[in-house]
């Protein structure tokens, strides 16, 4: 009882975040729109490799991997991506950077809830303007394909809750990134490192599956394979149940553990903060 | 009185090359101050073309080739890909400046009162050293495939690779230009300019792996394939040299006139937002 209240409160209080987000998203939907055709283009291009790769081998199959199952790959991954890809590190930095930082700590909100509830806003927008048309392209695709309806209503259900988690641990660690700001001041610079790096490892580049064997391993102990492979192999149906549990629980874990350092971070550079500007 | 114009616009492009290498030497400076971010930012160009290469490199532990073409031969298209590309970086960012938010924030009015055609101001004023990484990497693609090929190599063949880089570069700064002109009529087509752009994509692999349309469309519509790779195969086999080479150029002229045309056109409709 007391739980359900105290929940309410914090929603009361957050939620109104939440709607600056959507309206804030509202005004820029064109450049997300934008953004979306360049991931599109990039999903076309891999595509026709893969296509050129794919005849040149003669297998119809690799590493359980189908021309069809490479598809859904690309365009599943890059929704995933957009849908679960955090601006925080960003949002964040800008704000250590113009001071503005400290509006936002004198007032009496979580400083990690604030940005994560306007996010969530935007989140919401792209899910109906993007992600639900590409998902539904996508099954008329298998559709097609398989011929026959394919969609495994509990595969997807475990997927968006796979996929709530991803956004969390991008949030969370982005969190953690964003106060490199007090240290460097291309952090545009700093985020295309950060966001190529993190494209490989997470296994959007290339399916770990079809990755050679040592790198694979490593990939798959690194935390960032949590990020964007294990929800599409879980839309893949690739996963069965008990792995997908697992995989579920692995992201779990990682969540609290970039919470926990997120939140250690920010009270060790509150105790230093100088604010620039005034 | 043609004559006189001739020489005025030789005039002006002289005053713009004295100007880049006054900007040129500021922004050398300033990068002396912050040596930091500007390692931070070209290591990020040439990290972001990285994960390319090592995607590349692991389909190439599968196959032997992509519809005729080796992994040297690969790599070399998509090493010459970046100088086209990096040149423009380096030269003409800008304008993305102009699409995104100098026309909406009212600041693009300062052009205005500069002594000096606006567009070779715009352009001249920023010199976007991250670019470098983006150029050391195609070199660097370039050096490694020419030492696994054997290149059919004729003396010219450095000229007209030199040329074709430089009117590859102007087909991307002019395709940036038209679409960045559409802010004086909206105030912002930094989205348009992205969409447009991206479309370079297409053009860092052997074009013989797209179906028809796709082809035709990065050849003939938006035409990043003549940036890269039909020059780039014209050197690494000697195939149709005169449409490997004379396409960039009548495109990249093509679009520059077009891109002139919309920027003057823009210029005469653009209203200031600025208060």
């Amino acid at each position: 009882m007391h739980l359900i209240k105290r929940l309410k409160k914090y929603l009361h209080t957050y939620l109104p975040f939440t709607r600056a987000g959507i309206q804030a998203a509202m005004v820029f939907r064109t450049n997300f729109i934008a953004w979306f055709v360049g991931d599109i283009v990039y999903c076309l291009v891999m595509y026709y490799i893969w296509l050129a790769v794919f005849n040149a081998s003669g297998e119809g199959m690799m590493n359980g991997f189908t021309m069809t199952d490479m598809t859904v790959f690309l365009f599943i991954t890059a929704m995933t991506r957009f849908l679960t890809d955090s601006d925080g590190s960003y949002d964040v930095g800008e704000e250590v950077k113009d001071g503005n930082i400290a509006m936002r700590l004198i007032k009496p909100v979580s400083f990690h809830s604030t940005f994560l509830f306007t996010e969530i806003g935007w989140k919401l927008l792209t899910f109906g303007l993007i992600f639900a048309p590409v998902v539904i392209g996508v099954e008329i695709y298998k559709y097609n394909a398989y011929g026959g309806f394919s969609l495994d209503i509990a595969a997807f259900l475990l997927y968006l809750v796979s996929m709530i988690l991803s956004y969390l641990f991008s949030f969370y660690m982005n969190v953690c990134f964003g106060f490199m700001a007090f240290f460097l001041k291309n952090l545009w610079g700093f985020n295309i490192i950060k966001s190529s790096i993190l494209r490989f490892l997470s296994g959007a580049i290339v399916p770990l599956a079809l990755m050679p064997g040592a790198l694979r391993q490593v990939l798959e102990w690194l935390p960032f394979s949590s990020l964007c492979y294990t929800p599409v192999m879980i839309y893949m149906g690739k996963y069965s149940g008990s792995e997908a549990a697992l995989r579920l629980a692995i992201q779990f874990g990682w969540v609290i553990g970039f919470y926990l350092i997120s939140k250690l971070i920010l009270s060790t550079a509150l105790r230093h903060v100088t604010v620039q500007g005034g | 009185m043609k004559k006189n114009r001739i020489k005025h616009f030789f005039k002006e492009i002289h005053r713009a090359f004295r100007l880049q290498r006054m900007f040129a030497a500021l922004h050398l400076k300033k990068l002396m101050e912050y040596k930091v971010d500007f390692t931070i930012g070209a290591v990020g160009f040439i990290l972001e073309q990285v994960i390319n290469i090592a995607f590349l490199t692991i389909i190439f532990g599968r196959v032997e080739n992509l519809r005729g073409w080796g992994y040297y031969e690969v790599l070399f298209i998509y090493g010459f890909s970046l100088f086209p590309n990096g040149l423009d970086h380096l030269l003409f960012d800008n304008i993305w400046n102009v699409g995104y938010w100098m026309i909406r924030k009212g600041e693009f009015d300062k052009y205005l009162t500069r002594p000096i055609n606006t567009l070779l101001i715009v352009t001249v004023e920023e010199f976007q050293l991250d670019a470098f990484g983006k150029l050391l990497l195609g070199i660097a693609l370039m050096v490694t495939s020419i030492r696994h090929i054997d290149l059919p190599f004729i003396w010219y063949d450095i000229p007209l690779a030199l040329i074709a880089i430089l009117f590859g570069m102007l087909i991307y700064s002019s395709i940036k230009t038209i679409f960045g002109a559409i802010a004086f009529w909206t105030k912002r087509s930094g989205h348009l300019m992205e969409v447009a752009y991206n479309l370079n994509q297409f053009s860092q692999y052997p074009v013989s792996i797209y179906s028809r349309a796709v082809r035709g469309a990065i050849t003939y519509v938006i035409p990043f394939a003549l940036t890269s790779y039909y020059p780039a195969s014209y050197l690494l086999r000697h195939t149709r040299p005169v449409f490997s080479i004379l396409s960039p150029a009548v495109a990249a002229i093509i679009l520059m006139i077009i891109a002139l045309i919309v920027w003057h056109k823009g210029l005469d409709a653009y209203e200031s937002a600025g208060s």
